[in-house]
C-alpha cells in the first residue's frame, strides 16, 4: 500500500500510475449501477441460498401426507388442529343453517343462496362461521348432542394423536446393536424371521416371490407385448441375470421397509402408555427400546401443532415445504438444462464457425430444419411415451434447446477467425481443438453467458408448463410448474394453493429477468433493450 | 421474387418429411401401444385387432403405407377414438385453435406494435413507462399462471364472464375475451418490446434527421419513413411467435375449456393414438412452416437490402 501512496503524491503527470481497465471490470461497473438488475441478483441469490439449504430449515417432510391436514388454508398464528376444528364448525353451522336452527336475516339468506349457486363456498363457510359463533355468544344457539360429541371427539383427537417418524432402527448382533441399513442379507432375513414369528426359509421364499414379482411387473411395462409363457421365461431369465448380491439388495429394501413398519406398530403402543402414565414429554425425540427388542430412533411429535404457514394440498402435505422442495428442482432444471444446452451449442456452433465450408453448411442445414420444428409438441410426445421422468425432462429439453446458442456462437467464432491472435496460433502450429477452445471460446465467452442467464428462465418456463400438463415432474416430487397444476382444478375453494406458488415463480422469474438484461445492457451496451 | 418463392417452397418439403418421420418413429419404438388397456385383450383379439389396422406388418411397410395415406391427404383412423378417423377429429378441432390463435396474434400485434411506438416517441415518460412495465411483466408471468389467474379474477370473483363455453359453439362471443386476453399477454410483452428497441434506434438513424431536417410532418416520419425499418426485427420475430402460440393454446385451451386441438394433442398422446399423435403434429407443423415461409416473404418484401437469388 504504501507504494501507491506515494505515486498518488508524484509531483508530474507523468508518473502517474495507469491503471487498466477490462470488458469486464467496466461491465461489473455497469451493472452495479442498474438498480433493478442489482436487486434481481441479490432475490436471485436468495432464492438459490433457501433452495440449496431447504435440507437445513425447520421444514416437514416434502412427502409427508397427513391424512386428516387436507386442504388447511395458510395462516401465520392457527394450528393445524384449530384450523381442522374450524372448519368442522363451519360445516356444523352449515348444515344447522339447512336445518333452520341456526337463523340469519333475510337479507343473509339471500346472499348465501346466489353464494351458493355462484358456488362460492368460501363466502359461505365464512358468514355461517362467523354468525353462528355470534350466536353462541349470544346464547341463540347451541350444539345439539350429536354435533356435540362430533366436536368432542375431535377436540380429543387433537389433544391427543401423535405423528411417530422413525428415524433409524437397530438390532441386537451378538450382543452388539447394529442399525438395520447395515445389515447384510442373512442377518436381515432372520431378524425379520424372528421378528414375524415365522421360518426363516418360509420368509426367504417369499421374498423371492416378492422381488420375482417386482420384476415382473417392470418386464409389463417395458414392453406390453409379453403375456403367458413367453413372460414367465424373460422373468427367469431376467432373475438369473439379476445375481446373487443385486437380488438380495432389493430385498434388504423389502426387509428394511417391513421392520420399519413393525417398529412403527410398537412404538406407538409403547409410547402411548409412556404419554399416558406421564413419563414422556411430548415433542419427543430420542431412542426407545421396544418390547420385542429392536431398538429405535424415533421423534413423536403432535401433529396437531402444526402450523402450516402456506397450507396444505389435497394430500395433507405441507404447502411450503413442497414450494421449497419445489424451488430446487424447477432452478436445477433451469440450470441444468442450460448448461447441457450450451455445451451442445458450442461445440455445434464453434465447429461450423471454425471450419466453414460443407461442414458448416450441413450443420446449419440442420439447425434451420430444427428451427421448423414445433419442437415443444415433440418434446410432450417424448415425455408421455418415454416415461415422466427428471432425467428424461432434461434430455428432452436440452436436446432442443441448443439451436439458438449454436448460431450465436458460430457468428462470434466467424468474426474472431480473422483477428490475429487466431492467426498467430495457427501458425504456431495449434490443433484446431485448441484454437477453438483456449482463444476462440473464451474470447466470446462473456456473450455466452449472458445469453445462458437469459435462456434460465424460459427453461424453468418450459418445464413448469410440462409439469402443468401434468407430463413433467411426477409426485412424490414437485416443481412450481406441478404445483400451479394441481391447484388449477380447485382454485375457487382453495385460491392459496394457486396464489402462492404462482407469485413464488413469477418473483424469480422477474428477477431472473431483470438480471439478465441487465448483464446484457452491461456486456454488450450497443443491443440495449433488444430480445 | 418468384424463384426465391419457389425455391423456399420446395425448401418445406424435406423439413416436413423429417417431422412426419421423426413422429412416426418416436411414437412406435415406444414401450405400450394404443390397444393396452387396464384389462389385457385376449391374445387372439389382439392379433385380429392389430391385423385391422396392419400394425402385424414390418414397422418400415407400416411406415411406407402411412406416408402413402398422408400424401393422398388421408391421416388414417383413430386407434382410440372408434369410427373416427383423424381428419374428421381435426376437421372439428382445428377451426377453434386457428380462430384463437389468429385472435390472439391480432391483439398482441396491435397492442404490442402501436404502444411500443408510442413508447419509443415519448421515451422516458408515463407513456414509455406503463407499457415498458406491463411488457416486463408479461414476459415474466407464464401463460399458465396468467390463465387461471384471469379466470379466478373475471370469472369467478367479478363474475363478468361465464367460465366455459366457446362462441363458434353457439355461446356468446364473450366467451372469446379472456383465452385471446390470456394467450396474447406474452407476445404483446415480446412485440411491444421489439418494437421500442428498433424504433428508437431508427429514430436516431441518419435518414430520419433528412427527413426532420427536410421539415416533414412528424407523423409523415413515424409512419412511413421509420415504421418501415423498424418493423423488420418484429416481423422476423413472428415465426417463433407463431411456434409458441401454438403450444401456448393447448394451456389456454385446457383452463378455458376451448374445444381446439390442444386437448386432442396431449390426450393422445397418454393414448398412443399413434395416427392421432403424428396427425395433430402433421397440422400444427403444416401451420408453423407456412407461417414462417410468409414471415420470410414479408421480410423480404420489406427490407429492400435482401436479393433474392
Amino acid at each position: 500500500m504504501a507504494i501507491f501512496r506515494k505515486k498518488e503524491i508524484a509531483t508530474n503527470e507523468f508518473d502517474q500510475v495507469i491503471v487498466g481497465t477490462s470488458l469486464t471490470k467496466e461491465a461489473w461497473k455497469r451493472l452495479k449501477k442498474n438498480k433493478l438488475a442489482v436487486v434481481g441478483g441479490v432475490i436471485v441469490i436468495i432464492y438459490a441460498l433457501v433452495a440449496l439449504c431447504a435440507d437445513l430449515l425447520p421444514l416437514y417432510p416434502y412427502d409427508q401426507a397427513v391424512t386428516s391436514h387436507r386442504n388447511l388454508r395458510p395462516s401465520l398464528t392457527k394450528t393445524a388442529g384449530e384450523l381442522m376444528m374450524e372448519q368442522e364448525m363451519k360445516n356444523l353451522f352449515f348444515q344447522a343453517w339447512r336445518g333452520g336452527r341456526l337463523e340469519l336475516s333475510d337479507e343473509e339468506d339471500a346472499q348465501i343462496e346466489t353464494w351458493i349457486q355462484q358456488s362460492k363456498t368460501n363466502n359461505v363457510w365464512d358468514l355461517v362461521y362467523a354468525r353462528g359463533m355470534q350466536a353462541i355468544e349470544e346464547g341463540t344457539f347451541e350444539w345439539n348432542s350429536s354435533e356435540q360429541r362430533r366436536i368432542d371427539n375431535l377436540l380429543e383427537d387433537i389433544e391427543t394423536e401423535t405423528l411417530i417418524t422413525i428415524n433409524s432402527v437397530s438390532a441386537p448382533v451378538d450382543g452388539e446393536m447394529v442399525s438395520i441399513e447395515d445389515m447384510d442379507y442373512d442377518t436381515i432375513l432372520s431378524l425379520y424371521a424372528q421378528l414375524i414369528g415365522a421360518d426363516i426359509e418360509l420368509v426367504s421364499q417369499s421374498m423371492y416371490n416378492e422381488v420375482s414379482a417386482a420384476v415382473t411387473n417392470e418386464l409389463r411395462a417395458n414392453d406390453s407385448s409379453l403375456t403367458g409363457e413367453d413372460l414367465t421365461a424373460a422373468v427367469e431369465m431376467e432373475m438369473d441375470a439379476m445375481g446373487e448380491t443385486a437380488f438380495q439388495n432389493r430385498a434388504v429394501q423389502n426387509i428394511i421397509g417391513y421392520i420399519e413398519q413393525i417398529a412403527q406398530r410398537s412404538a406407538s403402543s409403547d409410547i402411548n402408555s409412556l404419554i399416558t402414565s406421564g413419563q414422556a414429554q411430548l415433542p419427543y425425540r430420542g431412542t426407545f427400546d421396544l418390547s420385542n427388542g429392536l431398538h429405535v430412533e424415533l421423534e413423536v411429535s403432535r401433529v396437531h401443532e402444526r402450523r402450516y404457514i402456506c397450507g396444505t394440498d389435497y394430500l395433507g402435505r405441507d404447502l411450503l415445504s413442497r414450494i421449497i422442495y419445489g424451488s430446487q428442482i424447477s432452478i436445477a432444471i433451469g440450470l441444468v438444462g442450460t448448461i447441457t444446452s450450451i455445451f451442445i451449442g458450442i461445440l455445434v456452433g464453434a465447429l461450423a464457425g471454425y471450419l466453414g465450408g460443407k461442414v458448416d453448411y450441413y450443420l446449419m442445414r440442420f439447425v434451420d430444419i430444427m428451427y421448423g420444428l414445433p419442437y415443444m409438441l415433440l418434446v410432450i410426445i417424448c415425455m408421455a411415451i418415454f416415461g415422466r421422468n427428471i432425467i428424461n425432462l432434461f434430455f428432452a429439453l436440452a436436446l432442443v434447446s441448443w439451436l439458438t446458442i449454436a448460431r450465436m456462437v458460430r457468428g462470434q467464432i466467424m468474426s474472431l477467425k480473422n483477428q490475429e491472435y487466431v492467426e498467430a496460433a495457427r501458425s504456431m502450429g495449434g490443433s484446431t481443438m485448441h484454437i477453438i477452445f483456449r482463444h476462440m471460446i473464451p474470447n466470446s465467452l462473456s456473450i455466452i453467458i449472458v445469453y445462458s442467464t437469459i435462456r434460465i428462465p424460459a427453461f424453468i418456463m418450459q418445464e413448469s408448463f410440462l409439469s402443468f400438463l401434468g407430463l413433467g415432474v411426477q409426485a412424490p416430487y414437485a416443481s412450481w410448474g406441478s404445483l400451479i397444476g394441481d391447484a388449477v382444478s380447485s382454485m375457487a375453494l382453495y385460491p392459496y394453493k394457486l396464489i402462492i406458488p404462482s407469485i413464488i415463480m413469477v418473483i424469480f422469474l422477474f428477477s431472473m429477468n431483470f438480471l439478465g438484461d441487465g448483464l446484457r445492457d452491461a456486456f454488450d451496451p450497443q443491443s440495449k433493450n433488444q430480445l | 421474387m418468384t424463384k426465391y418463392i419457389i425455391k423456399r417452397l420446395i425448401g418445406m418439403i424435406p423439413t416436413l418429411f423429417i417431422i412426419v418421420t421423426l413422429s412416426f418413429f418416436i411414437v412406435r419404438i415406444a414401450p405400450g401401444g394404443p390397444f393396452d388397456g387396464e384389462r389385457a385383450l385376449p391374445e387372439a383379439v389382439k392379433r385380429n385387432i392389430e391385423a385391422k389396422y396392419h400394425m402385424d406388418e414390418p414397422l418400415i411397410v407400416q411406415y411406407g403405407r402411412y406416408m402413402f395415406d398422408v400424401i393422398r391427404g388421408d391421416l388414417g383412423p383413430s386407434y382410440k377414438y372408434k369410427d373416427y378417423d383423424v381428419n374428421t377429429l381435426i376437421g372439428v378441432s382445428l377451426p377453434n385453435s386457428v380462430v384463437l390463435g389468429s385472435m390472439a396474434m391480432a391483439v398482441a400485434l396491435l397492442f404490442g406494435i402501436s404502444l411500443g411506438v408510442l413508447a419509443a416517441v415519448r421515451q422516458n415518460t408515463l407513456l414509455d413507462y406503463i407499457p415498458m412495465s406491463l411488457a416486463a411483466l408479461g414476459l415474466s408471468i407464464p401463460l399458465f399462471v396468467f390463465a387461471p389467474f384471469l379466470q379466478q379474477v373475471f370469472c369467478m370473483t367479478l363474475g363478468w364472464f361465464p367460465t366455459t363455453g366457446w362462441f363458434m359453439n353457439d355461446a356468446p362471443v364473450r366467451t372469446a375475451v379472456l383465452p385471446v386476453i390470456a394467450l396474447s399477454f406474452a407476445y404483446y410483452a415480446d412485440i411491444a418490446r421489439l418494437t421500442r428497441s428498433s424504433m428508437v434506434e431508427t429514430l436516431r438513424s441518419d435518414y430520419i434527421r433528412t427527413a426532420r431536417a427536410k421539415g416533414m410532418k412528424n407523423s409523415t416520419i413515424i409512419f412511413k419513413h421509420a415504421m418501415k425499418g423498424a418493423m423488420l426485427p418484429v416481423v422476423s420475430y413472428l415465426g417463433p411467435a407463431f411456434a409458441g402460440i401454438l403450444t401456448g393454446s393447448i394451456v389456454v385451451e385446457q383452463v378455458f375449456l376451448v374445444p381446439g386441438l390442444g386437448k386432442f394433442f396431449v390426450q393422445s398422446s397418454f393414448n398412443r393414438d399413434y395416427t392421432l399423435i403424428v396427425g395433430v403434429v402433421i397440422v400444427y407443423s403444416v401451420i408453423l412452416i407456412v407461417m414462417n415461409f410468409i414471415v420470410d416473404i414479408v421480410y423480404a418484401y420489406l427490407d429492400p437490402r435482401i436479393s433474392y437469388k
